[in-house]
């Protein structure tokens, strides 16, 4: 077993996506779809462990996605999104441990440790309410360059010109084929919950920065 | 007199080459909610806190100092024990006159594995100066000694989320703070020499724990202070990410000068770099005498902590304590305080504090320096 406390999560690139969708909604006509992109989101995570009272916490306030947005008659239409989490801006609070996830759960066998990514070829939103949208992203999380199937369900609000994307997933790290970390006895549990919470103004027709809200 | 001091230097000579030969992280503290450790047992042996570190919480105590490198645990699972030196230099002035303080302590703190349900620990003080709670009308210090036995503990862990403990020990307390002249313990009987004889548990889950106990006499209270009693403390995780604890305390103890009933709230909560500490205890207190005296006590902690560095955390402090007729007190106190861990061995304190009573108007300042270190594999 190698040791490390913390993990990261591109599904922080997903609520970014999700989010973009709902501003562009709000924005755009039917047909011409629009680029969105999205800074500065925010995704956390937590994973328990086999003692109780102690779970890992983390975060990055750097995650960054882009996609076209366009309006069909079944609701907002997002297509070719990408989403990335670098690394190096996921963080526990805690230094050492920061290191060794980085070493143990990002870097590839040849010392490279490339960004989370979620990258989806198309999702539709639909409409809750006048002011709630849910859009289901279904695409592909690459963590240290190896892809699964991941899916997101984001909640989107508007209020105003604000917009705000919230939603939750879950990575588990051995279908990634990523050792659990222990350290010192205490063993982390294999899946690890994911959450994402975005906020953006719409500025005139095309909003295109998002911020995080931290957690 | 001369003989006891010669003493203290020799012990002192000892821990300071201890300290050298060997390595050992500093002790936790409840600031480290702010990155979510909940409780103390994650990273001590003793559910309680205080006492040695279990091998996680000498890692996680390795990487939150200023060295911040990885811990090499000791192959030997049975027997964790240190020596650890503390030396507290303090001055107070109160605007007409001022003291000076030096109280060096050295204290060997021991948990052994008896089994794999079972053990015993215990945690020694010789010291070089007395530090004894305020000596009040209504509630006699109880007696310093030179040489202490602060905790001797036979310990039952049938499963990891529960323990029973009896023996001698501080009673458990709220937010549980390592500084035991701050009024929420000074004032309930949680100073440095109260450790009664007791039986505790300890029942704790991912988002709460309760720890129920039963107590009398330690066997050094003065005449008519011997106190038996019960109460509970129970505390859960408000929004369950390890970072918002609230708790409760209860507690009731009769002697024969005279009984008391606390009931305290307290609370834990971290916010990354950042969090709060909170206590707020109110006693209602008989006192026998010519007349009996009824009488409440209320004391109240708040601090904001800022971890500038891991290693690095700045403190501000505000105090109130406020006792009724007969025994009136009315207390305020500010303090200012920076903890730094410069190795996974030595820590150091300084701050500075204020205390206004607020009856007699007087201030006084007071300025402490205090150096720690830790030794043993």
């Amino acid at each position: 077993m190698t040791s490390t406390f913390v993990w990261s999560r591109p599904i922080a690139a997903l609520a970014v996506a999700v989010f973009a969708v709902t501003t562009f909604a709000a924005a755009q006509s039917a047909d011409q779809g629009s680029l969105v992109e999205v800074k500065n989101g925010t995704a956390a995570f937590e994973v328990g462990t086999n003692v109780g009272a102690i779970s890992v916490h983390g975060k990055s306030n750097d995650l960054t996605a882009r996609l076209r947005m366009r309006q069909s008659p079944e609701g907002a239409v997002l297509e070719g999104i990408e989403a990335a989490v670098p690394v190096k801006s996921l963080g526990t609070g805690m230094g050492l441990r920061d290191n060794h996830m980085r070493k143990y759960i990002f870097t590839t066998s040849d010392g490279q440790q490339p960004d989370v990514r979620f990258s989806a070829d198309k999702a539709v939103c639909t409409k809750a309410d006048a002011r709630q949208s849910t859009c289901e992203l279904t695409g592909n999380l690459a963590i240290r360059g190896t892809e699964r199937p991941f899916t997101v369900v984001l909640k989107v609000s508007e209020d105003g010109d604000t917009l705000r994307a919230v939603g939750d997933g879950k990575v588990t790290l051995s279908a990634y084929g990523i050792e659990r970390p222990s350290q010192l006895g205490v063993t982390t549990e294999d899946n690890v919950k994911l959450r994402f919470d975005l906020t953006a103004k719409q500025t005139g027709s095309r909003p295109v920065a998002t911020s995080g809200r931290r957690q | 007199m001369r003989g006891v001091t010669a003493m203290v230097f020799r012990l002192l000579t000892l821990a300071i080459t201890l300290v050298v030969l060997a390595s050992r992280p500093a002790s936790a503290l409840p600031t480290m909610i702010r990155i979510g450790y909940m409780d103390c047992a994650s990273c001590h042996i003793s559910p309680q806190g205080g006492g040695p570190l279990n091998a996680y919480g000498r890692g996680i105590d390795e990487a939150q100092s200023l060295r911040a490198q990885d811990y090499q645990p000791t192959p030997d699972r049975r027997l964790t024990h240190d020596v650890r030196l503390v030396l507290q230099e303090q001055g107070t002035w109160n605007g007409q006159t001022g003291t000076n303080f030096f109280r060096p302590r050295l204290m060997y703190r021991n948990a052994t594995n008896l089994s794999r349900a079972l053990r015993v620990s215990a945690i020694v003080t010789a010291e070089g100066a007395d530090a004894p709670r305020p000596a009040l009308s209504y509630d006699p210090a109880a007696r310093p000694s030179t040489l202490f036995v602060n905790t001797a503990l036979l310990h039952y862990r049938p499963r990891e989320s529960l323990e029973f403990a009896i023996g001698r020990d501080q009673l458990p307390s709220g937010v549980n703070l390592p500084d035991l002249a701050i009024y929420v313990r000074s004032r309930n009987r949680l100073g440095y020499y109260d450790a009664p004889t007791q039986l505790k548990m300890y029942w704790g889950a991912k988002r709460y724990h309760v720890m129920p106990f039963v107590y009398t006499a330690g066997g050094n209270e003065p005449a008519g202070e011997a106190e038996t009693g019960g109460g509970t403390l129970a505390e859960f995780d408000l929004l369950g990410h390890s970072r918002t604890v609230a708790g409760l305390t209860v507690q009731r103890g009769t002697a024969s000068n005279g009984d008391r009933r606390m009931v305290g709230a307290y609370a834990r909560v971290g916010f990354g770099r950042w969090g709060v500490l909170a206590e707020h205890d109110i006693t209602d207190r008989t006192r026998n005498g010519p007349t009996l005296a009824a009488f409440t006590q209320a004391a109240t902690y708040g601090q904001v902590f800022w971890a500038v560095r891991e290693w690095l955390v700045a403190s501000g402090i505000g105090e109130r304590l406020t006792v009724d007729a007969p025994f009136e007190q009315r207390l305020a106190a500010g303090k200012a305080e920076i903890a730094a861990r410069l190795s996974s061995q030595a820590t150091i304190v300084v701050g500075v504090r204020f205390e206004r009573n607020l009856i007699t108007r007087r201030l006084a300042k007071t300025a402490v320096v205090q150096t720690a270190f830790k030794t043993v594999k």
